[in-house]
């Protein structure tokens, strides 16, 4: 250590400085969230001009949630986001395994091919999406989203949990091969566990981008499949005006996703890490 | 039994056929029919006119029209912008949270949370609560200054965008770093401070260098996301006045589900792929130099 008393004070001094610094940044990051949260807790009256002292009350949220129609835009985005993230687990993790330990020719090219359709902007693909959709009758459905969500976001899964599968000495693999277990049942027995931690945490990534997907919620659906998102903008200009109740229907919307991000944030940067330099 | 008998037989190869299956359906399939219709003419809007092969013209048009010239520019210059921004703001910030204090996890959490706020509700909060001239905080500072409120929206619309970009997508640039940060050996840092380096060259010359893997992700995936930018774009300032904030993204959608003009979207779609390839060629090829170079 080099420290000499009479500098040891300074520093103190130097450290506190910098978490007072540190924790009115952060504050004032957060501001627009906290500032929604508050509002949502406001009587429209309340609102604007903004005031700083005021009766909190929940009555907004009362409204939002007994109110039908937020509450079946909030179960359509619930119902496509779950049947979306179980779908790209099903598909992906084995389809990650297969790369890793199947037989396959070429699975690198394969596994480059899925990393390449990431890249693809939405954009090159919605104008014949939606005239097919409109073709099969799967316009404003939540099967036609599914389809979408789950295409578009396995690949991040096959992504992440393949690297997760590298780590997994073959040799574990080859001494179950000689005990007579097949490939099949190696997957569940043994590789499963092991990558439980990657498939976890490609599942929560695949949760938080679905529920928070804008561009394919808003050309693919209009009222009866729409997501939450699609409703929010839609309130915004009809009812523009009543801040309160945006700011309550807001909250309700960023917290599923805010929750599993503050849970899981370390683990999904481990994995996109591990993706990124064994990609 | 031969690899090839096996490869066969292996029931594991047929884990994969759904996912490409699905994969296929969803990306590549529709962008074949994608370069099929911009060589058409067609608006869904006007069946009189009819649908006929023109081969390039849509091209041809999309070139010659100034107003596209000008969408590039927004692209180019939000992506650039909020990537700049997003790493030199992510790196500050991540050095600053990169020490230990009770507290700090709260800190960290309230940092992050903008990154996992979607686009609709980025967009809703700034536009009303935030930056309203007249009732949002923005009309409130300028009312204790005694100054007119900025009108963000209306006279800077793309740099306001910018702004919510870099603020929606910095917190992901401060997790991948700090993990970066966070993985630097204490040997590493003592053996700095023990030559006598400073604060500054510590961090320039020591933490940097070391995380440069993490800084080339973040930038990576950075730069995929902030191409396709749209729901902040479509709630705020629906890409206006006039074409001021419209992006790529946002001139497709307009041109396919306003005008309905078919072929002329799916050729600025097209293009959009192509810039989008290009871009992330080129930071590929960029990188890969760079590493080469500090390894011979």
């Amino acid at each position: 250590m080099i420290d000499y008393t009479g500098s040891r004070a300074r520093r103190r001094t130097a450290h506190y400085l910098f978490v007072l610094l540190i924790w009115v940044i952060c504050l004032v990051y957060f501001f627009p969230i906290l500032y929604m949260f508050i509002t949502s807790l406001k009587h429209e009256t309340d609102v604007v001009p903004p005031k700083l002292f005021f009766t909190p009350t929940l009555e907004n949220y009362r409204t939002v949630l007994l109110s039908s129609d937020i509450v079946s835009h909030i179960v359509n985005s619930a119902i496509i986001t779950l049947s979306s993230m179980v779908l790209c687990i099903f598909l992906g993790v084995p389809t990650a395994y297969a790369i890793v330990f199947g037989k396959l020719k070429k699975p690198d090219s394969l596994f480059f091919w899925f990393l390449s359709t990431t890249l693809l902007p939405p954009v090159a693909v919605i104008i014949p999406v939606f005239l097919i959709f409109k073709n099969l009758h799967l316009l404003d459905t939540r099967w036609g989203m599914i389809i979408m969500y789950v295409g578009a976001n396995v690949p991040i899964v096959i992504w992440m949990v393949r690297s997760f599968l590298k780590d997994i000495p073959a040799e574990l693999l080859e001494a179950a091969d000689i005990d007579g277990a097949t490939r099949i049942r190696s997957f569940f027995k043994i590789v499963l566990p092991l990558a439980r931690s990657g498939i976890i945490s490609s599942a929560l990534l695949v949760f938080i981008f679905v529920w928070n997907e804008f561009f394919f919620a808003i050309n693919l659906t209009y009222v009866n499949a729409s997501p939450i998102p699609v409703y929010m903008a839609s309130y915004m200009t009809q009812e523009g005006l009543f801040w309160a109740k945006l700011s309550a229907i807001s909250t309700v919307t960023v917290l599923p996703p805010l929750i599993l991000g503050w849970i899981s944030h370390k683990s999904i940067v481990r994995g996109l890490m591990m993706g990124a330099v064994k990609g | 039994m031969s690899t090839r008998d096996r490869r066969k037989r292996d029931p594991v190869n047929i884990f994969a056929l759904p996912a490409v299956v699905i994969v296929a359906l969803v990306t590549q399939v529709p962008l074949i029919v994608t370069l099929i219709l911009s060589a058409i003419k067609w608006i869904i809007v006007r069946p009189d006119l009819g649908i006929r092969f023109i081969g390039l013209e849509n091209y041809l048009s999309v070139f010659k029209d100034a107003e596209f010239y000008m969408v590039i520019v927004n692209t180019i210059v939000l992506t650039v912008v909020s990537l700049a921004g997003c790493t030199v703001l992510g790196l500050a910030l991540a050095l600053l949270l990169n020490r230990k204090f009770v507290g700090i996890n709260i800190a960290r959490t309230l940092m992050i949370a903008p990154f996992f706020v979607m686009d609709a509700v980025v967009g809703i909060v700034w536009k009303t609560l935030m930056l309203h001239p007249s009732f949002g905080i923005n009309g409130m500072i300028a009312g204790w200054l005694h100054i007119k409120p900025i009108d963000f929206l209306g006279s800077h619309s793309l740099a306001t965008i910018i702004m919510l970009v870099i603020w929606q997508w910095t917190p992901f640039f401060v997790l991948v770093l700090l993990s970066g940060f966070e993985s630097i050996s204490e040997e590493i840092l003592d053996s700095a401070k023990v030559d006598g380096a400073g604060i500054w060259r510590t961090i320039f010359q020591i933490k940097i260098p070391a995380i440069a893997s993490h800084i080339e992700v973040a930038v990576m995936l950075g730069l995929i996301f902030i191409l396709k930018v749209f729901g902040i774009i479509y709630v705020t300032t629906s890409g206006g006045p006039g074409i001021s904030s419209t992006n790529l993204p946002y001139l497709v959608y307009r041109t396919g589900f306003f005008r309905w003009d078919v072929g002329r979207a799916t050729a600025m779609a097209v293009i959009t792929v192509i810039l989008t390839l290009v871009a992330v060629t080129a930071f590929f090829r960029f990188t890969r130099r760079k590493t080469s170079e500090v390894e011979s």
